[in-house]
């Protein structure tokens, strides 16, 4: 049968147990065994060639962009774990029937059974590690579902809990191992990869990759410090516990390891990690295991100290320990799965697994004692059982293996591991079975039914005829295993019951002695151990769990603390190092361009700059203040552009400016005038350390690229040399804006108008409902000025009104060949009208108002339309620009270009549009003022209700308001 | 404006006209009361132009000039960028028609945010960049502010606009760097600039800002710090929004950004782009342990997810750009059903956002608590869903392109992330006792939860066919 088909098998028949569970448990488990038996015979079919030396394989593309196929192979190795894999997998389903109760879900059992089958079986049959990697998680996930399902266990919650992050995120690190792994040896095929041990090992990325891998296998086979996990597990149903921590999950990672040895094993790194980790575990789990009262904690223990035992072979790196390995794989799977059956027949009968309230089921349960007894004393390393047979080729290897030079280390634990290992094996025995019979057992236990005790039974046989005749029974699978994990070429000797009196012999003669005289000193050694205090795994692992948490909140809260100058910190720093890693890395030619002579009055005007900018940080609590200064830095600026010959710039700098704040003149009469400081002092200094290094970066930055040349030419170049040619216009800021670009300002002027109307509509909003209330009942932190309007400034603004919209109308005439054009006159013009709100009062100005400010914006947006279209009828496209030179008598010669109509429709727009948000903004300070002073005074008036918040919605409509606007303006004008 | 200019852009423009339109009849008839009505034509809408952009193959072409490019990576963003939207929408009209969030509005503001997006992908010079750009962003600081009667929400939104302000100035203080020095801003210009040797410290300097500008937008660290908060104050429905169509269409610019303007200096912004990926993928996962909120944890989750994104486009090739564009394709799935499921979690009619309240929801809804654990499970990647091809191709993508590090330390921070993930399936499967969730379910909600857990299972089989579209997309992206 193609191993791919063996693999699918038991995913594909998942479904039936639940499906015919309705008609009966014995259905759903025979349903189940079925599926097992095919898979099992269909794998058996391939034996003989495979004991043979040929390897089976099934190749099919899954996804082969990513080096991902479904490869299968059957080597010695996947035959003999497959066969432990579907054999005791035939058994447990077994054992399960009679195990299960009516309650139990026995459907849902078989399925989730039959899922982790097919995983495990496709972990051992791939020959893809990304494939194996799939499997490799998929057992995590069903057996999470196997424990899961078990809902009437508080307690196996934890440990459910523990086993899957353990082994998933274990499993999770191991994808970059096989990452590494694959990319080396250029194919994820396990088999390509097995081809290439030079290259592995001498890649620099050969131990971390070791390290991740090693995570993934020794999280899954529970070695220490990964051991916790397993025994906490064991809350699961014995069947569970029997088939996933004993028998097969536990040895994926072994079987990992076995795997990958021909290329990973046989360096220092290797001995030193895998053979030290898996000593130690064999140490650690063996000594805990004495203690455990509990059967099956005492059981899971001795597994995870067993595991260690492999492991430390394998670890050997050498062939002889690799034979041993597979050797006690086998081995421990037949005594331990039938010692964890034994125990659940125990619990089942007696409805205890407390080893002190057991005791002379000798008498009560004969057939038991004798599968758990010959079990148990193959573990201990009894001759003539199996057990002995690989314990004896570990403590002979163990005997000669030198750590880090020293001779006496390794063989002296191994022993002392055996020895531990011998007493709980004695214990199970002698605190279960021997003694007197007792008459408080918590139920009367007798022998099961033939159907419970078959399948240990069967087991045990396999215990004692390997035993006795190892090379009859398990040589050849032996052989063709371990050759598979030497990587071929591999020389066995026989595996034989006696060999002489070797130092091994002794060893293990120490070790039954010594187990016995331990076991004999149990009481008083458990005192000791009770009074010592001991890392509790499952206290260690909930404060670790705990303490992360509480970093990572920790870590967190510091950093996300919702304050939003951390938030803009942060940002500013890590701009900063981004500008300082390109400053760095960046290639600097030397600088090209001379720098200008410094005139006095340049200097002056820098020192002032600075002055001011240096005030404005210093003085920023006292906002007037600070737009003062900030006024003057502007100032300064624009200055600076007619210094540098752009007198344009210039110009729509300085009406921007005046225009700016004017706006935040308006809105700074809502805010206190004085800040009040929120932070400590020291963050202040270091703020103001960001602020001064952020800006002094931007300062070099531009210093830098002013004193070179660009890399390559600019397009001012293009501009300068056409904008007479092709936009009759010496002015080449005005051509850019009113031809070249003309698209771009016809959209400004849009988007600007847009603005001031959102503007308006959100000061109107203002003004009804709660903010009006607030707005009302608004008082200034100051005390106002005592002359409201002052004569000075009101005569001065109304002589300077039609003087500056003169000034507008000049500026907007010759901008296009001169500084000046449409958006700056626009400025100018709208600073004359609001002089006249500033000095006059909103209201008398709004009375003498003629055009609304929505209609100005309205007309621009339309100038600039109508001009455009009217290319259309010329047979130019959208907004092309046209101009002619004519001579009307007795004006000299003058030219009239199409632009100037949309530079028109600018012009208008940027008055209607600062108009109307100026208008908006002091409208607000209106309604606090009316709220102020007249406001019960004009309350009869019914307009002057309105305004005070009960606008009907449905005239509230632009117009409504200003008609509303100036009627009051005509009563309260001054 | 030629027609075949014309042509090109039509899905944009009928978007655009659309949601103008909706705009204008939603103002003068019912106003909310047809924004349910409004909200399910603008799904008809998205999904269609995901269908007509998806059957329209062809080569690449492009339209005023070489301002906008539409060619297959353009196309297979835009797809997975209207139809995670239209999904969004679908799923979030019950929840926001029953809290009263439910504005005509919202779904014009999302159209127009698609709109907004759709040229992002498809932009071909610097100006097309920032008009896409700041078109979407501008309509999801409103998004982000819906819930204007909340605080939370209010200062979510206020965030998100100041911190986007500076990320968009950086970003334009790049851009004009780039053109001051170049003396272009088409991408097609700049790259022959770029072309003749290494970076001038100018452009270098505007190509790291126009870096930290794009990578506020798909919150990479430490640009990221609006994320949690944004995520936490928003509607629900309104991050689930954030976290799926911007996300990809950010991450697309970026890729359009680096390769079609900087192809030639990969190693110059491969390492800025490494960097970014680690943080985010190491803060992602160690920052959501704490959280005890499901939308913050998924605002750490979708931070370290776009770690693992730009770990791919770090890697500076066809391959890379090939798994960045398939890992977005699944997180954008996976993100979708995760959030269908938030949706639904309520108490009393309440939305509730506590991970607590999940305790032991396996026991009285193990259907949607098998969906939700598949999908966990895809989040945290692990195998066999399709989470982990996702994170296996950027992987195999940077490992390939000798960034080993940084597979390494993705890896370790996959391994951290995956315990939240999995203490929220511990959660529903063995929690401890606690007051129930509501059962009740939107049909949309439910369907897109199962849709989306069943893509997760069953995409395995050939990924759907995605990987061949990514390739194409890749393969016109890089040359």
């Amino acid at each position: 049968m193609s191993p791919a088909l063996i693999a699918a098998l038991p995913f594909l028949g998942s479904l039936l147990p639940a499906l015919l569970i309705r008609t009966g448990r014995s259905h759903a488990a025979i349903s189940a065994g079925v599926i097992s038996g095919l898979a099992l015979l269909g794998l058996l079919l391939n034996a003989p060639a495979i004991l043979r030396g040929e390897v089976i394989t099934a190749r099919f593309d899954w996804l082969p962009w990513l080096g991902l196929n479904a490869n299968f192979m059957i080597d010695g190795l996947g035959l003999l774990f497959a066969s432990l894999i579907l054999g005791i997998g035939l058994l447990i389903i077994l054992y399960a029937r009679f195990y299960l109760s009516k309650d139990d879900p026995v459907g849902q059992f078989y399925t989730y059974l039959l899922l982790f089958q097919g995983a495990m079986v496709g972990i051992v049959l791939s020959d893809n590690i990304l494939l194996l990697l799939i499997f490799w998680e998929l057992t995590s996930l069903s057996s999470f579902l196997l424990i899961g399902y078990w809902k009437h266990l508080p307690e196996g919650r934890q440990g459910a809990r523990m086993a899957l992050t353990v082994t998933g995120l274990g499993g999770l690190s191991m994808i970059a191992g096989m990452l590494i792994l694959g990319n080396i040896a250029g194919s994820y095929d396990i088999s390509a990869i097995l081809q290439s041990k030079e290259a592995i090992q001498a890649s620099p990325y050969y131990l971390p990759a070791l390290i991740l891998i090693l995570g993934g296998a020794f999280t899954k086979s529970a070695q220490f410090p990964f051991h916790f996990w397993l025994p906490h597990a064991m809350a699961a149903p014995t069947p569970v516990s029997a088939y996933l921590h004993s028998a097969t999950m536990v040895k994926a990672g072994l079987f990992l390891m076995a795997r990958l040895w021909p290329v990973l094993s046989g360096t220092p790194e290797w001995f030193y990690i895998v053979a030290t980790t898996g000593l130690v575990t064999m140490l650690v789990g063996a000594k805990i295991a004495i203690f455990k009262d509990d059967l099956k904690a005492l059981l899971a223990f001795s597994t995870v100290s067993h595991l260690g035992l492999i492991t430390f072979l394998l670890g050997l790196g050498t062939e002889a320990g690799a034979v041993a390995a597979v050797f006690h794989i086998i081995n421990h799977a037949t005594f331990k799965a039938a010692l964890f059956m034994s125990a659940g027949i125990v619990d089942h009968e007696t409805h205890t697994r407390d080893i002190k309230r057991l005791g002379g089921l000798r008498h009560l349960m004969p057939v038991t004692f004798t599968i758990a007894t010959v079990a148990a004393l193959s573990m201990a390393g009894i001759p003539l059982l199996n057990g002995f047979l690989s314990k004896e080729m570990m403590l002979e290897e163990a005997s000669h293996t030198l750590w880090a030079g020293n001779g006496w280390i390794v063989p002296a634990l191994a022993a002392i591991a055996a020895l531990f290992s011998a007493t709980y094996s004695f214990r199970y025995i002698a605190h279960a079975f021997l003694g007197p019979v007792r008459d408080d057992y918590p139920h009367k236990p007798h022998d099961p039914g033939f159907g419970m005790w078959a399948a240990p039974a069967f087991l045990v046989v396999l215990v004692v005829a390997i035993g006795i005749m190892p090379m009859t029974f398990a040589g050849p699978i032996l052989e063709a295993a371990a050759n598979a994990v030497v990587g071929g070429g591999l020389h066995m000797h026989p595996v034989k019951l006696w060999h002489g009196f070797t130092p091994a012999l002794w060893m293990s003669v120490f070790a039954v002695v010594g187990g016995l005289v331990v076991l004999g000193q149990h009481r008083r050694l458990e005192a000791l151990w009770l009074a010592t205090p001991r890392p509790e795994a499952k206290a260690v692992f909930d404060a670790l769990v705990g303490a992360c948490v509480r970093g990572a909140t920790r870590f967190t809260s510091a950093l996300h603390n919702g304050s939003m100058a951390r938030y803009l910190l942060i940002f500013v720093l890590a701009a900063l190092a981004a500008g300082i890693w390109a400053w760095t890395t960046g290639e600097q030619g030397p600088p090209t361009r001379a720098m200008l002579p410094i005139t006095p009055v340049a200097a002056a005007a820098w020192v002032t700059l600075l002055v001011a900018t240096g005030c404005v940080v210093a003085y920023h609590r006292n906002r007037l203040l600070a737009l003062v200064l900030i006024s003057i830095v502007g100032l300064i600026v624009s200055l600076s552009f007619v210094y540098l010959s752009a007198p344009d710039l210039a110009l729509t700098q300085i009406s921007v400016e005046v225009v700016t704040a004017v706006l935040m003149l308006l809105a700074l009469n809502f805010l206190p005038k004085i800040t009040q400081p929120e932070t400590r002092l020291i963050k202040r200094r270091f703020d103001a350390l960001v602020a001064v290094a952020g800006g002094l970066g931007t300062g070099l930055l531009i210093y830098a690229l002013m004193v070179r040349d660009f890399a390559f030419p600019t397009m001012s170049e293009y501009h300068l040399a056409n904008s007479y040619k092709l936009g009759g216009g010496t002015n080449v800021v005005n051509v850019i804006l009113v031809d070249f670009r003309g698209y771009d300002t016809f959209g400004e002027v849009i988007v600007l108008g847009i603005a001031a109307l959102v503007i308006f509509a959100l000061t109107e909003a203002l003004l009804t409902g709660a903010s009006s209330r607030k707005l009302i009942a608004w008082r200034p932190d100051v005390a106002r000025a005592g002359d409201k309007h002052p004569l000075m400034l009101l005569v001065a603004t109304r002589v300077m009104m039609p003087i500056a919209l003169m000034m507008a109308v000049f500026i907007f005439l010759r901008g296009h060949n001169l500084p000046g054009g449409g958006f700056i006159a626009g400025l100018v013009a709208a600073i004359a009208l609001v002089m006249q709100y500033m000095a006059s009062g909103f209201a008398w100005t709004q009375a003498r108002q003629k055009v609304y400010y929505h209609v100005l914006i309205a007309l621009g947006v339309l100038a600039a339309g109508i001009t455009g279209i009217g290319a259309l009828f010329n047979g130019l496209p959208f907004l092309t620009s046209d101009f002619g030179y004519f001579r009307i008598p007795p004006f000299e010669k003058f030219e009239l270009a199409t632009a100037m109509g949309f530079d028109l429709g600018v012009f208008l727009g940027v008055v209607g549009s600062v108009m109307l948000a100026l208008g908006g903004l002091s409208r607000l300070a209106r309604r606090a003022a009316v709220g102020d002073e007249g406001f019960h005074v004009v309350a009869e008036k019914p307009e002057a209700r309105e305004m005070a918040g009960h606008v009907p919605r449905e005239v509230g409509l632009a117009g409504a308001m200003l008609r509303r606007q100036r009627k009051d303006g005509s009563e309260e004008g001054i | 404006m030629t027609s075949a200019d014309f042509s090109t852009v039509l899905p944009e423009f009928l978007l655009a006209l659309f949601a103008m339109v909706a705009l204008l009849a939603g103002v003068w008839t019912g106003k909310d009361r047809v924004a349910g009505l409004v909200l399910w034509i603008t799904v008809a809408v998205l999904v269609v132009l995901a269908a007509w952009i998806g059957l329209n193959g062809g080569g690449a072409r492009q339209a005023f000039g070489g301002l906008f490019i539409d060619d297959a990576f353009a196309r297979f963003s835009k797809v997975a960028i209207l139809i995670s939207a239209a999904a969004v929408l679908a799923m979030s009209a019950d929840y926001m028609g029953r809290r009263g969030l439910l504005r005509f509005e919202y779904p014009i503001l999302v159209a127009l945010a698609v709109v907004g997006m759709m040229m992002m992908v498809s932009a071909g010079d610097l100006m097309a960049l920032y008009m896409g750009l700041e078109l979407q962003s501008l309509a999801l600081y409103v998004v982000a502010a819906l819930r204007r009667d909340s605080a939370k929400s209010s200062e979510a939104g206020l965030k998100y606009f100041v911190l986007g302000s500076l990320s968009s100035g950086l970003l334009l203080y790049g851009a004009s760097l780039i053109y001051g020095f170049a003396g272009t801003t088409s991408f097609a210009g700049i790259i022959t600039v770029v072309e003749e040797g290494h970076l001038p410290i100018g452009v270098l300097f505007g190509m790291v800002f126009m870096l930290v500008g794009l990578s506020f937008k798909v919150s990479a660290v430490p640009f990221h710090m609006w994320t949690p908060d944004v995520y936490e104050g928003s509607p629900t429905p309104v991050t689930a929004f954030f976290a799926t169509a911007p996300k990809m269409a950010a991450m697309a610019l970026l890729a359009r950004l680096a390769h079609d303007a900087f192809g030639q200096v990969p190693g110059d912004w491969g390492q800025i782009i490494g960097l970014l990926a680690v943080a985010s993928m190491l803060l992602g996962a160690v920052a959501a342990i704490g959280q005890r909120n499901i939308k913050r944890l998924m605002a750490y989750s979708s931070i370290a997810h776009m770690g693992f994104a730009l770990l791919g486009l770090a890697a500076g090739t066809e391959e890379g750009v090939q798994a960045m564009l398939i890992y977005m394709a699944i997180y954008v799935t996976m993100n979708v059903g995760t959030f269908a499921f938030i949706l639904s979690m309520e108490r009393d009619g309440q939305p509730v956002t506590e991970i607590a309240a999940l305790n032991l929801y396996a026991r009285r809804e193990p259907l949607k608590a098998l969906a939700m654990l598949v999908l966990l499970f895809s989040l945290a990647g692990v195998p066999p869903m399709l989470g982990f091809f996702a994170k296996f191709a950027v992987l195999k993508a940077a490992l390939t392109a000798g960034y080993v590090w940084l597979v390494v330390i993705g890896v370790i921070s996959s391994v951290i992330g995956a315990f939240y993930y999995l203490r929220i399936v511990y959660f529903m499967y063995f929690g401890t006792e606690t007051e129930a969730l509501d059962t009740r379910m939107p049909a949309v909600q439910w369907a897109l939860l199962m849709v989306s857990a069943f893509i997760m299972v069953a995409g395995v089989l050939n990924l759907f066919g995605v990987e061949g579209a990514a390739a194409a997309a890749a393969s016109a992206l890089v040359r």
